[in-house]
């Protein structure tokens, strides 16, 4: 479902992520967790783009949502000027390889010392365009399957409660005004805050604003959710009511993918852990394995630290 | 005859009031035109400089930084003198519009620089929750950010339209008759002989223009308050 491939971000001179790759299959609950500043939250926002990796890319539904990674298509290195010259050069320096041999040594050199430019020639950027032009899609689209819920929650405050949830399947087409309250006030009735229809988020709760976040996402019937830390910002009483309400998500199947300091919550929901430090996914695996049998040192300092 | 007097002189006058009446007409008009004008350059202006960086942007992005730079950076009197007596030269064209373009001008600078503060102090974490629905940024814009800018940029926006009305006195200098200009005949005329006098009535009048425009400012802050019910 989503395909993360070798994403690197870079904040200015900071490198925040170093090379990540996974892959979400349906029905996974992914949980994320590390250490605060390992990328965490950097990995999740780029996997619908409110961060656009440096270098890399990212697949959502066998769709290309970043630009085409060059180093990452083998048939598209091959056309480019560099490798050309490359190999011709190789050649000339190793006459008893055979042309396979070669070929492999270019890409490798070119890929371990980032040798492409920004124009190499014409059949190179065709090729570019035209893996855009099969696989692309309009970020705006991706993200309408693709629910995020933040850590402040972030209900739009000029509008009610009920707005809030009509607003982009409305805005978008895919629902009338009405169709879009009738599922809204389902959505709320699920929750038990039916009656806040016509309340400004000020005020809410912080528990009632995350879970109305929370349908307000499911109001796009998206294949699958992001958390960023999703309880970080609520009172230490309002956390299981919104954790409560993911864990019934999560046994109707909805796929998530989930940035958590919660490791009890973690260990329950999760079907895969995710460790990152440093800007890499230091450890992975299922969550009886990663928190009773962490392999990597670093893994078992932190869980350590945390628990 | 003292000071009272005179005033009671001055308002009981036909021939003075209607200077007086003449000269509030056209600083109502500039005001309210170059208000307008103002407020239309100055969101146009916001929106450029807070658009997402492309090639097209680029060049309009620059153009709104100069216009910016240099409207700021002159005297008002300088910007309506050139506009009079470079740009606008030609005979018979309406001295009212030069000025009410001089001033729309000028107030579109200051209103672009409010607005785009107010756009700015808008939570970036609602432009993302817009953005993450699939909301393009143009719907995530008007529909989220800018209704909450606009309740954090209409004090600055009042103070400065009220700039704006006491800045229009200075039409004077290229030979226009609004308010200032007309406590300026009557100060100079035989009978009045005095400048006192009109110059206060004249002030009275600036006062209550300003105060039924704050007060009708208070009255938006008011209603808009209202809305999100804090
Ligand atoms: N927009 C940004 N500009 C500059 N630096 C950033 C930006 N966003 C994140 N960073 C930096 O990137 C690093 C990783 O940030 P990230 O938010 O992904 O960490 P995290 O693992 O989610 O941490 P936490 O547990 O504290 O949320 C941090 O050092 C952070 O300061
Ligand atoms: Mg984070």
């Amino acid at each position: 479902m989503i395909s993360v491939n070798n994403i690197y971000k870079y904040f200015g001179d900071l490198k925040v992520l170093n090379g990540v790759s996974c892959e979400i299959e349906k029905g996974e609950r992914i949980v994320i967790i590390g250490p605060s500043g390992s990328g965490k939250s950097t990995l999740l926002r780029c996997m619908n783009l409110l961060e656009h990796p440096t270098y890399g890319e990212v697949w959502v539904s066998s769709k290309l949502l970043t630009p085409p990674d060059p180093y990452l298509h083998f048939d598209v290195i091959k056309k480019s000027k560099t490798y050309n010259s490359l190999f011709e050069q190789l050649k000339a320096e190793n006459p008893n390889l055979s042309d396979n041999e070669l070929e492999e040594m270019a890409i490798k050199k070119i890929k371990a010392e980032d040798l492409l430019k920004k124009y190499e020639g014409s059949e190179y950027k065709k090729a570019l365009k035209q893996i855009t032009k099969d696989f692309g899609i309009d970020i705006n689209l991706a993200r309408q399957n693709m629910g995020m819920v933040f850590q402040h929650f972030n209900l739009f405050n000029n509008l009610t409660v009920i707005d809030n949830l009509t607003l982009a399947p409305v805005q978008l087409g895919l629902k009338t005004k009405e169709e879009a309250e009738k599922t809204a006030m389902e959505l709320l009735k699920r929750i038990n805050l039916e009656d806040k229809r016509d309340e400004y988020p000020s005020k809410l709760s912080g528990g009632q604003k995350q879970r109305i976040a929370i349908v307000r996402a499911l109001a796009m019937s998206p294949d699958v959710m992001l958390f960023d830390e999703p309880t970080s910002a609520l009172d230490p009483e309002m956390v299981g009511e919104v954790l409560d309400l993911i864990k019934e998500l999560a046994n109707e199947g909805m796929t998530m993918v989930i940035v958590t300091h919660e490791m009890g919550f973690a260990r329950e929901v999760g079907t895969r852990v995710l460790f990152m430090d440093g800007g890499v996914i230091a450890e992975e695996g299922a969550p009886s394995e990663l928190f009773d049998n962490p392999k990597n040192p670093r893994t078992v300092q932190f869980l350590k630290a945390v628990l | 005859m003292n000071f009272f007097e005179k005033i009671f002189e001055l308002f009981s006058t036909e021939k003075y009031m209607d200077i007086i009446f003449e000269g509030f007409k056209t600083t109502v008009i500039i005001s309210v035109f170059a208000a307008i004008l103002g407020l239309l350059i100055g969101t146009m202006v916001a929106l450029v400089s807070i658009s997402e960086v492309s090639p097209v942007t680029k060049v309009l992005k620059a153009i709104c930084k100069v216009y910016i730079t240099i409207i700021r950076g002159t005297p008002m009197a300088l910007q309506l003198f050139i506009m009079a007596y470079v740009i606008f030269t030609f005979r018979g064209f309406p001295e009212e519009v030069t000025a009410i373009i001089a001033f729309g001008i000028n107030s579109g600078a200051y209103v672009a620089e409010n607005i785009r503060g107010g756009i700015l102090s808008v939570d970036i974490g609602q432009t993302e929750a817009g953005r993450a629905l699939g909301l393009t940024s143009r719907v995530t814009m008007f529909k989220i950010v800018i209704p909450q800018a606009i309740k954090n940029v209409i004090p600055a926006i009042g103070n400065e339209l009220i700039a704006l009305i006491k800045e229009t006195s200075i039409v004077s200098m290229i030979g226009m008759f609004d308010l200032t200009m007309a406590a300026k005949i009557i100060g100079s005329g035989n009978n009045m002989a005095s400048y006192v006098v009109p110059m206060s009535v004249v002030a009275l009048f600036y006062l209550a223009i300003v105060y039924l425009l704050t007060f009708a400012i208070k009255l938006i802050e008011k209603r808009l308050r209202a809305s999100d019910k804090r």
